[in-house]
């Protein structure tokens, strides 16, 4: 028996990449139904922005921030939030009930870089509807939503990208536990409000009681929402960036590095449903 | 020839929770801790060579799917030794997927919501398949399966058929050293089923491809397989030559005859005088026809001149052993008494 070729480094980006455009693809045909949610998105986080506005006519000072700072902070937390919204846990949770991992097993590419560049593929479809979203978000507040400087701009491309990759490999993780409990739905729930509370995206965490804080501080998911929107904001002095994009890289790289670890484990127990 | 797959005392059990039966009984083992293994697969020994085309085939839970999914690596074996292509599937999956393909019956591999021109596209790409390669078998696929109609359609507005016909062409893209196909023609009508068995059979003379097909559909096999793997509640029940199976297993041909007019009981009586000695069964159940089940050892000459000589024939057809009869026999009868 002949061992088999090994798939270049070029073989498997150049496979990656058209993964990515045929889920943006994928991801652009149901228009309305998208732009239905992104508006009751909007909506929702309407609400917050006014019960912030009113908490800021009562007490103009409630925090750190002043009202121009938390109303563009808000804007730029929901802009990154939409931005990294990915479906690779409901696509997950729907192809693992119905069977139909069997075949996402057995791609080249590996599970993770199947599962991954169809989550780059989701953010970048994500910019169709952020792009205009910014625009609005220009039109409300003004030129405090702009970045404080193209060095932070640029920075928080990067920063962007790291957010990406724990927004990733939390993702990853929940896969991990679908396979284990046989359903992601519960577990995706309790991301869910922890992801709301913790990521800032309610709130920056200075405005957090010091307790709450240290608890969201020790979790990964400010780093996915937070982090990028004070960067461009220019709420961290430039030279505080390069620590923040470490934490950041580190937390990424740590739960994709976690969510193989068990990934291989369940592999090794795992059933496919169906025939 | 190289060897594509082996299996040495191969096994799968799963655990489950222990269910009952009724609504109490069931809620209180929803609460329980009782669990119960279930062996799926065991002591399943075999080799395929490459090039091979072999049958899996067996009752529902007889271990097929199991068996094809611990071929390909998504299922990690409860003991025993699998190699595929030269590497254990489990340990080096990612691998090995490069050079095999696989359809699982009614579980679409191919994207949903877009086109199947751009799956494919995306299979090429993933699958690094060559220009020329890629060349033939698209071709190929959407010609011999008729593609052409629905290329541009998104795979959710297609019917069951086509989408089927899009997984077994988007399987075959990569012309893959192996091709597991299980129940590739659920679903398809007798045109198109007969058109993927030349799909196969022209994948497989083009790039010496190995085929295991998995199907209830025993048409599929006679048209594509030279060699039957024969499961039963998991352990392997026949491994050899299909023709071989057919001599082991066939009970003998079968005499259907019409007849110009219900038999009176004298001519009846005169033929089972005449036929004593032969090992048959004679059923006259149906008016007007009479079916004669003969066993081995029984002479079709002799007893087709028997039947000739009784009674006012009309019609008169010698059914052989096929594959289909035999193993709904050997299903229905109990594979011990086989």
């Amino acid at each position: 028996m002949s061992a088999l070729p090994r798939p270049t480094l070029r073989q498997l980006v150049h496979g990656f990449v058209v993964l990515a455009q045929k889920t943006v693809q994928t991801r652009l045909t149901y228009r309305l139904a998208t732009l239905v949610s992104l508006l009751a998105s909007v909506a929702s986080y309407g609400v917050f922005l006014l019960v912030w506005l009113a908490i800021y006519r009562e007490n103009p000072r409630p925090g750190p921030l002043s009202r121009d700072e938390m109303l563009a902070y808000l804007i730029a937390a929901f802009l990154v939030n939409s931005l990294l919204i990915t479906s690779v846990e409901l696509r997950f949770g729907h192809r693992l009930r119905m069977g139909l991992i069997a075949g996402d097993l057995l791609r080249p590419l590996g599970f993770l870089m199947f599962q991954m560049a169809q989550g780059v593929g989701d953010v970048l479809a994500n910019l169709v509807y952020v792009l205009p979203l910014f625009a609005a978000g220009y039109g409300f507040a003004g030129s405090a939503i702009l970045p404080a400087s193209a060095a932070a701009a640029a920075l928080t491309l990067l920063s962007v990208a790291l957010g990406f990759l724990i927004a990733f490999g939390v993702s990853y993780l929940i896969v991990q536990a679908a396979f284990v409990l046989q359903s992601g739905y519960g577990i995706m729930f309790l991301r869910a409000s922890l992801h709301q509370v913790f990521s800032g995206l309610s709130a920056p965490l200075v405005m957090f009681p010091p307790t709450l804080r240290g608890a969201a501080e020790c979790l990964p998911f400010h780093h996915e929402i937070e982090t990028p929107a004070r960067i461009w904001l220019g709420l961290v002095p430039l030279e505080d960036a390069p620590r923040l994009l470490a934490w950041q890289a580190a937390w990424g790289v740590g739960l994709i590095v976690a969510g193989e670890l068990i990934f291989s484990a369940v592999m090794r127990r795992h059933q496919i449903q169906g025939g | 020839m190289d060897t594509a797959i082996v299996t040495e005392q191969l096994a799968k059990a799963y655990t489950r929770r222990k269910r009952k039966e009724g609504f109490w009984p069931g809620l209180r083992a929803y609460f329980s801790l009782e669990n119960e293994v279930v062996s799926a697969v065991s002591e399943l020994s075999f080799r395929i060579e490459r090039g091979e085309s072999v049958g899996l085939i067996g009752e529902n839970g007889a271990g097929k799917s199991t068996t094809v999914k611990m071929l390909t690596g998504i299922l990690v074996p409860s003991s025993g030794r699998v190699e595929t292509l030269g590497i254990v599937p489990h340990a080096d999956r990612r691998r090995l997927s490069q050079s095999i393909g696989v359809v699982f019956g009614q579980k679409p591999q191919i994207l949903w919501d877009i086109p199947a021109r751009d799956s494919f596209q995306l299979l090429k790409a993933m699958y690094r398949v060559p220009e020329d390669v890629f060349r033939f078998t698209y071709t190929e696929a959407v010609e011999r399966l008729e593609l052409g109609d629905f290329l541009d359609t998104p795979v959710r507005l297609l019917s069951l058929g086509q989408r089927m016909r899009c997984d077994l062409a988007a399987s075959l893209l990569h012309a893959p050293a192996i091709a597991f196909l299980d129940e590739p023609t659920i679903g398809l009508d007798v045109l198109v089923k007969e058109r993927v068995r030349e799909h196969l059979i022209e994948m497989r003379r083009r790039f010496g491809t190995t085929i295991v097909l998995t199907t209830h559909d025993l048409k599929d096999i006679s048209a594509t397989c030279e060699r039957l793997l024969v499961l039963d509640r998991g352990r392997l029940l026949y491994d050899g030559s299909r023709h071989g199976f057919e001599e082991r297993y066939a009970a003998g041909r079968t005499l259907l005859v019409t007849l110009d007019a219900t038999v009176d009981e004298s001519a009846r009586a005169r033929l089972e005088h005449d036929l004593a000695g032969e090992e048959l069964e004679l059923d006259w159940s149906v008016p007007r026809h009479l079916r004669v089940q003969l066993v081995r050892s029984a002479s079709t000459p002799r007893v087709t001149a028997s039947v000739l000589r009784h009674l006012a024939v009309v019609d008169l057809a010698v059914q052989g052993a096929e594959l289909d009869a035999i193993v709904t026999r050997l299903y229905r009868n109990g594979k011990a008494q086989a």
